[in-house]
């Protein structure tokens, strides 16, 4: 029974080892935070207050991760709870009742979800109650805790659910579909963006200004937050407020929940059969910008149309743009309260740098993802171009598809801040830092964007992000200092102008000649563990072998 | 003209295409016969450049496609025999990208996408998402990316497949209409019927090896076989069909 929407996975996908890394993943993370909080907690002089302060912090951060890894797991299986039509064609010709697939998928989620839930929390759910609650209150706290991380998981993935049954029972079905892609994409950005601008809180105080202040109220992580408070009863702050509208949202998700998976079983599966496999279309043929020559064209077009449908690039490439649309959001947050331009500060130079980066660096790493290999013959009997033309050509849907956005969402973020000489100044060198990232990205690259067989985790998108995490964010930060401090020389800027001037020709100049020589490349080569010499191959004499036939 | 000469293949050991040598000549239709497993989607693909030869030579207009691919790719067109298609894009979408990929003036390439859509009764879905498309259609786009660029030499591999029989007439008029204006025309094909008639010489193929290369009329008088169904079965075909009918039906109510 299909849950996983396998296309967002990649296209080998193995579903027990992915769970099993996953699962490890987060037991892992859990079991570091549960380990540094068990040994803090076990200070000499920290008082009841103190550990309770450790506790809310703790409790915040869990919830929080908690919620995304429900939000995360709302987004891989997407569309998967409802029966999509290859399900209603196969099954629906057998005696199988529609509510045994619902409870079957439903089953397969639960335990997706739950496989999440309990490796994250397995040690921070044993350790917080046994160090805040004491033998006398261990098993509320304990109790409360799960049950809290139960419930804020039920939410984020009802409230998914929720919203998917609805658009499925209201739209028709080929809206529906592509609806559906974009929301997928939406979900993934704002679970991201949400888990990463939440705020948090050191003290009890401050967490109780926010209260007061009705902070708290606009983030469902400190609803239930409230929640654990007023069913375990250990934080000294009056949550019941808080703990209502957890117990609200809750009730309405369920019930959305529920109603749309009963619509979708009992209308949407007639739909789902109903609908022709085609419908006539109305023309729809839009005047296209050219994009270079014919080829390049061509190249960018197929990558653009790659990019944006097919849900598993674009799942991938959401990762790092939700963190990139953080940064952009907080920055207009902050100039947006403060309600006039901001001066220009090494954060906004940091963090449009970071977002260059994170986009660059995601295209890349999806442009190794196949969208479609047994296709792939089309672009080699056609290949009537040398190379370099379609090395070219990658370059040009990498500006198109991740430098220039970039720039131009820099460039609209920078109205926000003065003064104009500066904010410009930043730009241009944005500008050729893009090249620069650019060209670096695509050293070595001999082949077409989405058209290239790829070892299982040659891709490395997970290391190209944590190399990026560890990497390029001190070094981001410690330039963008540096071109605060020029911003304010003429002398300066034009010498570190000229500086990035002549790096972004000179990769640009080495990429085009090794161009020349490149051969373009369809299949990834397995690398060679041992090299051979073939020397002393064993053939068997004619003795050898009358004696094996023998 | 397309010549073989002594085009072999070998998968880890094992030869898919033994010691192969025929000639397609511009203005003939050449069958390419054989069972499931005889190696004639890989002799195509070797024809295209999709595949490495192991041994042998292949000549077009008395030149090796290996000296100028480029220029040879120029003036192929080629119809797999599976209809992999890009599924995301649509069926305009996928032409397009092709006539730009051979760079096809724009004007041209419009015009003749248009036509060729309407032709084969693609127009009102050429916006469609190729993923919906069924077998025929896709055959269908696939025909048309093939000749959109006037090729002079056509390789169809399987051409028929999926083809309602409307399709079908219309495309074996086709490939004698391509023939008759002068093009290297090779197709294989599992309809003997159709073989016979559209094509002028055949050459069956039997575990990689060649087992007949000759008209069809001098092939009947050789072997003294009235259709080309029975000199196929006599050269490639190792089941008795009946035999092994009835061998099914048995099991199964068994």
């Amino acid at each position: 029974m299909q849950v996983i929407d396998l296309e967002s996975l990649s296209i080998e996908a193995d579903i027990p080892r992915f769970l099993g890394q996953f699962a490890g993943v987060l037991i892992l993370i859990g079991g570091f935070q549960a380990l540094g909080f068990l040994i803090q907690s076990g200070r000499p002089h920290l008082t009841r207050d103190g550990l309770l302060t450790m506790a809310m912090q703790s409790e915040q951060s869990f919830l929080g991760s908690t919620m995304l890894i429900a939000g995360l797991a709302a987004v891989a299986t997407w569309d998967n709870i409802f029966p999509d039509r290859r399900d209603v064609m196969l099954l629906g010709a057998l005696p199988i009742r529609p509510r045994t697939i619902l409870a079957a998928k439903l089953a397969s989620a639960g335990s997706l979800l739950g496989i999440g839930v309990l490796a994250l929390n397995f040690e921070m759910g044993a350790v917080l109650p046994l160090v805040t609650g004491g033998i006398r209150h261990l098993l509320l706290v304990f109790v409360a805790y799960w049950f809290t991380a139960a419930a804020a998981s039920v939410f984020i993935y009802g409230a998914v659910l929720t919203i998917q049954g609805v658009t499925a029972a209201l739209l028709p079905r080929r809206w529906f579909l592509r609806l559906s892609a974009m929301l997928q994409l939406a979900a993934f950005a704002l679970f991201l963006s949400a888990w990463a601008l939440q705020p948090s809180f050191d003290t009890m105080e401050e967490l109780a200004k926010a209260q007061r202040l009705g902070i708290l109220a606009r983030w469902p992580t400190f609803w239930f937050f409230g929640l654990f408070s007023e069913t375990s009863d250990i934080f000294p702050i009056a949550s019941g407020a808080l703990a209502r509208l957890a117990c609200l949202a809750l009730a309405a998700v369920v019930a959305g929940a529920g109603l749309s998976l009963l619509l979708c079983y009992v209308r949407t599966m007639k739909k789902t059969v109903e609908q022709p496999d085609l419908e006539p279309t109305r023309g729809r043929q839009r005047w296209l910008l050219p994009l270079g020559d014919p080829l390049q064209t061509a190249i960018v077009r197929f990558s653009m149309r790659s990019l944006a449908r097919s849900r598993q690039h674009r799942v991938v490439y959401a990762f790092f743009l939700a963190i990139a649309f953080a940064i952009a959001v907080s920055t207009l947050t902050r100039v947006a309260t403060s309600h006039h331009t901001e001066p220009v500060t090494s954060a906004f130079l940091m963090g449009t740098l970071m977002m260059m980066c994170l986009a660059v660096a995601g295209l890349r790493s999806i442009f190794s993802l196949p969208v479609s290999l047994k296709a792939n013959w089309v672009l080699q009997v056609t290949q009537l171009s040398a190379p370099e033309h379609y090395i070219a050509a990658t370059r040009r849907a990498m500006l198109v598809l991740a430098t220039i956005p970039v720039w131009l969402t820099a460039a609209g973020l920078a109205l926000c801040y003065r003064p104009w000489n500066q904010t410009l100044e930043h730009l241009l060198i944005l500008a050729l830092a893009g090249s620069i990232m650019t060209d670096a990205a695509l050293f070595g690259v001999s082949k077409i964007p989405f058209a290239c067989s790829y070892l299982p985790g040659k891709s490395n998108v997970q290391y190209i992000f944590w190399a990026f995490a560890a990497g390029f964010t001190p070094l981001a930060m410690s330039f963008s200092r540096y071109e605060q401090r020029v911003l304010d020389d003429p002398l300066s800027y034009v010498a570190l102008v000229a500086i990035l001037v002549a790096a972004a020709a000179e990769l640009w100049f080495f990429n085009r000649r090794r161009a020349k020589s490149a051969v373009l490349y369809y299949e990834e080569v397995d690398p060679e563990a041992i090299t051979t010499l073939g020397i002393g191959a064993w053939h068997p004499t004619s003795r050898e072998a009358s004696i094996d036939a023998r | 003209m397309l010549e073989l000469r002594r085009v072999s293949k070998v998968f880890a050991g094992i030869p898919a295409v033994d010691d192969v040598s025929f000639s397609a000549q511009p203005g003939e239709v050449t069958g390419y016969l054989g069972p499931n497993g005889s190696g004639k989607s890989t002799t195509m693909k070797m024809i295209t450049g999709l595949l490495e030869l192991t041994a042998g030579q292949i000549l077009f207009d008395g030149q090796p496609i290996q000296e100028d691919l480029i220029a040879y790719k120029r003036r192929m067109g080629y119809v797999p025999e599976e209809p992999y298609l890009y599924n995301h894009l649509s069926g305009v979408e996928y032409l397009i990208m092709v006539a730009q990929l051979r760079g096809l003036p724009a004007r041209q390439s419009t015009e003749r996408i248009e036509g060729l859509l309407h032709l084969l009764s693609l127009h009102g879905d050429r916006h469609a998402s190729i993923s919906g498309y069924s077998k025929g259609m896709r055959q269908k786009i696939l025909i048309a990316a093939a000749l959109l660029h006037d090729p002079d030499m056509v390789l169809l591999d399987e051409p028929f497949s999926g083809l309602n029989v409307g399709s079908a007439l219309v495309l074996r008029q086709l490939i004698k209409e391509l023939a008759a204006r002068g093009k290297v025309v090779l197709f294989s094909s599992h309809e003997l019927d159709t073989v016979e008639r559209v094509s002028s010489r055949v050459v069956i193929l039997h575990k990689g090896k060649i087992v007949a290369d000759d008209s069809i009329e001098r092939l009947r008088s050789l072997m003294d076989l009235p259709s080309l169904e029975a000199i196929f079965s006599q050269l490639a075909v190792e089941q008795d069909p009946l035999s092994t009918a009835r061998q099914i039906a048995d099991l199964i109510h068994a």
